[in-house]
């Protein structure tokens, strides 16, 4: 789902650009937030907690709550709500923490 | 109302005042109140590093130091705390970049072995500091020592576990109760009164203050030379673990450890630029510091989000020692000035306090923490400390 009409905000869209999402292929415009383009696609579950392991969805939106922090091309706790959608990017779920030990 | 006649009454809701008021009524003393003008350990004891460590450099210390580690080890038990104290047993690191620090830190692990036989203080060289956290920094650190039995805890559930353990035993912890003034008659006391106008007349009153230490002796009509000094800390998102020890680097004045939730906890001590009055707001300038001088320790952090930062207040004495026990005022006793490395040895020293009072002789002889010292210019020098 993406949101097309918006009484105050307006969307230009860019070029559509692939990248994946635990392997798989997709598509987003460049320069939305990655959240945007995996919530079209259809991917409603973004992270799981630390403790309990239980699915954890888009939340704040506003790089805040934490609800979707991923690994972008090898990076950690990246907050896909305010991170931008570049060509060719490796979106992964991430396990745990954020391991900041693991190569790049 | 509430019963407003005390056997002893301890100013200051810290791991201090709540490890005292523990081993009082342990000991028998039978109406303890406890009076704290905020929540329990919402002073330094909650903004503290919670480090703790043998590896100190005067000989008070170490005796204190080794004694309080043992205690820590067993507090969950002794206390009957099910919630645990997060204490983390695996190491504290202090890293070395001048000559002088490591004839320093030589000095210190030789009286450290001198004084406890069982001490694990070790001095390592870079590369053996490098094997052990291959992710640090050590571009101009000479070597260093490390105790695999030091490490850190969480400051609120220690505190938590004393006033729990107090409270069963009958102390009156009351929170939100700022004494404003204490009562004395011919040189000995004779009462607190707090700002609800509560009157509580005892002849033993205890000031665990912190940075209030010097207003709330003053009270009592005693001077002592105490003053407060801010310090800063960060706060990282929580990562997998990897940081198993706590590092401690007296040239940056750094200091930083990660907790079992995975949170890393930063500090820079700064006495030269931080102020020197009671103020805990937090600063743009000490996040700037500790970023920079993080990354520079862990260039791995850069990309890491801070989520929050906190400030707090050393209570801190010339000589950066604490000033312990009684004072020319009959039945007022200080626990007061300990300069930044007070949490760890909080519970060896309540139970010291709890003698002291109970006239006792302690178990480890604190005279030379008295406040006389500073007239007899007998200053005990802590070089272990930031």
């Amino acid at each position: 789902m993406r949101i097309e009409d918006h009484p105050i905000l307006t969307y230009p869209r860019r070029r559509l650009v692939t990248f994946t999402f635990d392997g798989q292929e997709m598509t987003g415009y460049e320069g939305e937030p990655i959240a945007a383009a995996l919530h079209d696609a259809g991917v409603r579950v973004l992270r799981e907690s630390p403790k309990l392991h239980r699915p954890r969805g888009f939340y704040c939106a506003i790089g805040n709550c934490s609800s979707c922090l991923m690994r972008v091309d090898g990076k950690p706790n990246v907050r896909v709500c305010v991170e931008e959608l570049k060509e060719g990017m490796t979106v992964e779920t991430q396990k745990g923490k954020g391991d900041l030990l693991a190569e790049l | 109302m509430a019963n407003n006649m005390a056997d002893a009454v301890i100013i200051g809701g810290g791991v201090h005042g709540c490890a005292t008021a523990y081993y009082l009524a342990k000991a028998g003393c039978k109406r303890v109140v406890l009076l704290e003008k905020g929540y329990l350990a919402s002073g330094g004891t909650g903004r503290s590093g919670a480090g703790i460590r043998h590896q100190f450099g005067t000989e008070i210390n170490i005796r204190l130091s080794s004694a309080a580690v043992r205690m820590m080890e067993n507090l969950e038990q002794e206390l009957e705390y099910p919630r645990g104290i997060s204490l983390m047993q695996k190491g504290y690191l202090i890293i070395a970049y001048t000559e002088t620090q490591m004839e320093q830190f030589a000095k210190n692990v030789q009286l450290q072995r001198e004084i406890d036989p069982e001490n694990l203080t070790e001095i390592l060289t870079t590369e053996e500091i490098n094997r052990k956290l291959p992710f640090l920094n050590v571009e101009g650190v000479l070597g260093g020592t490390f105790n695999r039995r030091d490490g850190h805890a969480n400051p609120f559930h220690v505190v938590q576990a004393f006033a729990e353990a107090a409270k069963r035993l009958g102390v009156d912890i009351r929170t939100f109760t700022e004494v404003v003034d204490i009562r004395t008659d011919q040189g000995k006391v004779t009462a607190v009164v707090t700002d609800k106008g509560e009157v509580i007349q005892t002849p033993v009153v205890v000031n665990c203050a912190g940075p209030h230490g010097a207003v709330v002796s003053k009270m009592a009509g005693v001077d002592i030379p105490l003053y407060p000094q801010r310090h800063q800390v960060a706060v990282t998102e929580p990562l997998e673990m990897f940081l198993p020890c706590m590092v401690l680097d007296f040239t940056h004045g750094t200091w930083f450890k990660q907790t079992p939730d995975g949170s890393l906890i930063l500090g820079v001590g700064d006495p030269e630029h931080e102020v020197k009055e009671i103020n805990q707001r937090c600063t743009w300038e000490f996040m700037k510091d500790v970023a920079e001088k993080m990354v520079f320790h862990i260039p791995r952090l850069k990309d890491v989000v801070v989520v929050r930062q906190w400030a707090g207040l050393y209570d801190m004495t010339p000589d950066s020692q604490a000033i312990l026990g009684a004072t020319p005022v009959e039945g007022f006793y200080l626990d007061v000035g300990w300069s930044g490395h007070g949490f760890q040895l909080g519970p060896i020293v309540g139970k010291i306090m709890a003698e002291l009072i109970s006239g006792q002789k302690p178990c480890i002889d604190v005279s030379c923490m008295s406040l006389e010292r500073f007239e007899k210019g007998e200053l005990i020098p802590e070089p272990n400390c930031v």
